[in-house]
């Protein structure tokens, strides 16, 4: 475990991780310390980890999904009953204008269509994509590899207890320094 | 997957084939371009002298083209299928072969999405397709299940690339970090600047099962939906009920086939054995047999409802498909189909490379056929005696089937040097992942 004199506040820390446990470890300390303000980077999703950090609380890109589904599904029913009332055809058999079989095969897929479009645009929203300028602590190859990590863009000023806590729960990396982008 | 594999070595291995072509892609690759310059040849030349150059024959308007649409839509069913139907079932066999199957099934769409153009003679003109404002005043007919097809496969697309993309973000992102300069910045913009914090991931796994819960009726709509091309008209031999379910099957038989194909070399090419073994192909094989038997089933339905109909046009259709000029086609269909891939039931030739890259071969020549055998056998023998012809395809119409494959091909090649093959976060979630825990019991 490296030590490293705490940075002055204001500028970046990250704390690298080897193990899941250890990184579990560092984000139940600093909360118990009262510190929340941090980044968790991960190679992989890990439920205990968005467990520890959101308490089970559902992602809001749920309701652009709904939204969009209803979007697109009343749009598309609406052109196709428009369509055929503007151009009347007439058709033998009494078949109603607006009919509703043939016009659910178009209106189903409208939905899944503008479902999936406003799911997309809820995961770029939600997510803050594309991320075009990450504070450099993020930007460590090691997280998309095999590390974890813990990353505070701009250190509290108890800076020290935060080093200590993150070097006591098994970092083996803790570096500071870089001031915010 | 092994236990003893570790996250660092998944990275290593999954990306070690990247952007060092060997001899065999480069061979490919020129197979690949003799097949595009002679299909685009042929192509060129129905565009400058119009669709007389294609084998139609009236009644027979309907032929290799719209046969082999259908073909390339069925193999796009098996990517999405593994990678989202079985991924709300957390099957875990998905995780070593998903990435390619719907890379697979992107490109196979892509392939489909030629045809109705390519089919309609006036490619430029293709765009008609789709309902936007026109002065004319002219809108599409959407009680017209062409019509419908047209949103089907243009939703099936669209989703599936969305899912597609999304599956490979952070996966780009691990490319980009062991990358360099431009290649690095190229990478760094296709994955959107992921980084795998706590937020993204949150949402990312949250819109993953929503893609996931979307594509799935998808997967089995789209099929159902180009079948109704053919239920939704009176020819004898598709007014039928039974089509939707039959296409679906039979899409997923041949998709699945097509994964085994292609999977097979890759992985040995790339030396992949540790991520996807016999054990994935087998399971895949297991899906083909199942889906091989509910179309030998529909296959013998078809035949009884017709006899049991009474209904002579029906019946004179089908009797002339199995004794008239088209027993060939039927022969291929049925052999391909139904009889050689009852082979994998036994367990040696389901888990043999040759055993199942051969019947894979099979099973996708066969399910061209069966798309043959309804398309213009059905034409060529309808209602007028007087009308009954034998359509026979041109030199241009199997120059751009052969440009078909070569366009799929393409893509497929070059997807397997610039993008991770195996999805690289999905693997490493279902290894154990580092504990400092077990360091110290292994240590005791």
């Amino acid at each position: 475990m490296s030590s490293h004199a705490a940075p002055a506040a204001g500028t970046q820390l990250k704390a690298v991780y080897k193990h899941l446990d250890s990184l579990l470890q560092g984000i139940h300390d600093l909360h118990e310390a009262g510190v929340r303000d941090f980044t968790v980077l991960s190679p992989i999703p890990r439920h205990e980890i968005e467990e520890m950090l959101y308490k089970g609380e559902p992602s809001p890109v749920r309701w652009f999904t709904l939204f969009g589904g209803l979007l697109g599904g009343t749009m598309i029913f609406s052109l196709a009953s428009l369509t055929h009332a503007n151009w009347p055809m007439i058709i033998p058999g009494g078949k109603p204008l607006v009919s509703i079989p043939p016009f659910l095969v178009v209106t189903f897929e409208g939905t899944i269509l503008w479902a999936s479009l406003m799911t997309l645009i809820g995961l770029l929203v939600m997510c803050g994509l594309p991320f075009t300028d990450p504070p450099a602590a993020m930007e460590d190859p090691r997280f998309t590899n095999d590390c974890f990590g813990i990353v505070f863009t701009r250190v509290p000023k108890n800076a020290e207890k935060i080093v200590h806590i993150l070097e006591h729960s098994g970092a083996f990396e803790v570096t500071g320094g870089g001031a915010h982008g | 997957m092994s236990k003893e594999l570790t996250y660092s070595q998944v990275n290593r291995d999954v990306m070690r084939p990247l952007f060092s072509p060997s001899m065999a892609w480069h061979a490919l690759m020129a197979l690949v371009t003799v097949g595009l310059a002679y299909g685009a040849f042929c192509w060129g030349i129905q565009l400058i002298w119009g669709l007389g150059v294609a084998g139609y024959h009236p009644p027979v308007f309907w032929g290799v083209y719209i046969t082999t649409f259908v073909f390339w839509v069925g193999i796009g069913h098996a990517g999405t299928l593994i990678s989202a139907i079985l991924f709300l079932t957390r099957s875990r066999w998905r995780t070593g072969i998903y990435r390619a199957a719907e890379a697979m099934t992107i490109f196979a769409v892509m392939t489909a999405a030629l045809f109705p153009a390519i089919h309609v003679g006036r490619a430029w003109q293709a765009y008609w397709l789709f309902p936007y404002p026109n002065q004319r005043q002219l809108w599409q007919n959407f009680k017209s299940p062409l019509m419908w097809d047209v949103f089907a496969v243009s939703t099936y697309f669209t989703v599936s690339t969305v899912f597609f993309f999304i599956g490979l973000v952070p996966d780009i992102a691990a490319v980009r970090d062991n990358t360099k300069g431009f290649v690095k910045k190229m990478y760094n913009v296709m994955a959107l600047g992921w980084r795998g914090t706590d937020r993204q991931w949150r949402h990312y796994m949250a819109a993953y099962g929503f893609f996931a819960a979307l594509a799935t009726p998808l997967v089995l709509s789209v099929h159902s939906v180009v079948s109704w091309d053919f239920a939704m008209a009176d020819t004898p031999g598709w007014h039928s009920t039974l089509f939707p379910p039959y296409f679906v099957a039979g899409a997923i038989f041949s998709g699945c086939s097509m994964v085994i194909t292609l999977m097979l070399p890759l992985t040995k090419l790339f030396k992949l054995e540790a991520y996807i073994h016999t054990w994935h192909f087998e399971h895949l094989a297991k899906l083909c047999m199942f889906t091989g038997g509910i179309l030998t089933y529909a296959y013998g339905t078809e035949y009884f409802i017709a006899w049991y109909s009474d209904n002579m046009y029906e019946w004179g259709t089908f009797t002339d498909r199995v004794f008239g000029k088209y027993w060939w086609v039927f022969a291929m269909m049925v052999a391909c189909n139904c009889t050689i891939p009852l082979l994998w039931w036994f367990k040696k030739v389901r888990t043999s490379f040759v055993g199942l890259f051969a019947i894979s071969i099979v099973v996708n020549i066969g399910m061209w056929f069966e798309r043959y055998n309804i398309i213009a056998s059905s034409l060529a023998h309808s209602f007028d005696p007087g009308a009954w012809v034998y359509y026979t395809p041109t030199y241009i119409e199997i120059g751009i089937l052969i440009f078909s494959f070569a366009w799929f091909f393409l893509w497929f090649l070059l997807f397997v040097k610039i993008m991770p093959s195996v999805a690289i976060a999905e693997v490493k979630e279902t290894l154990r992942p580092p504990l400092k825990h077990d360091e110290e019991a292994a240590a005791k």
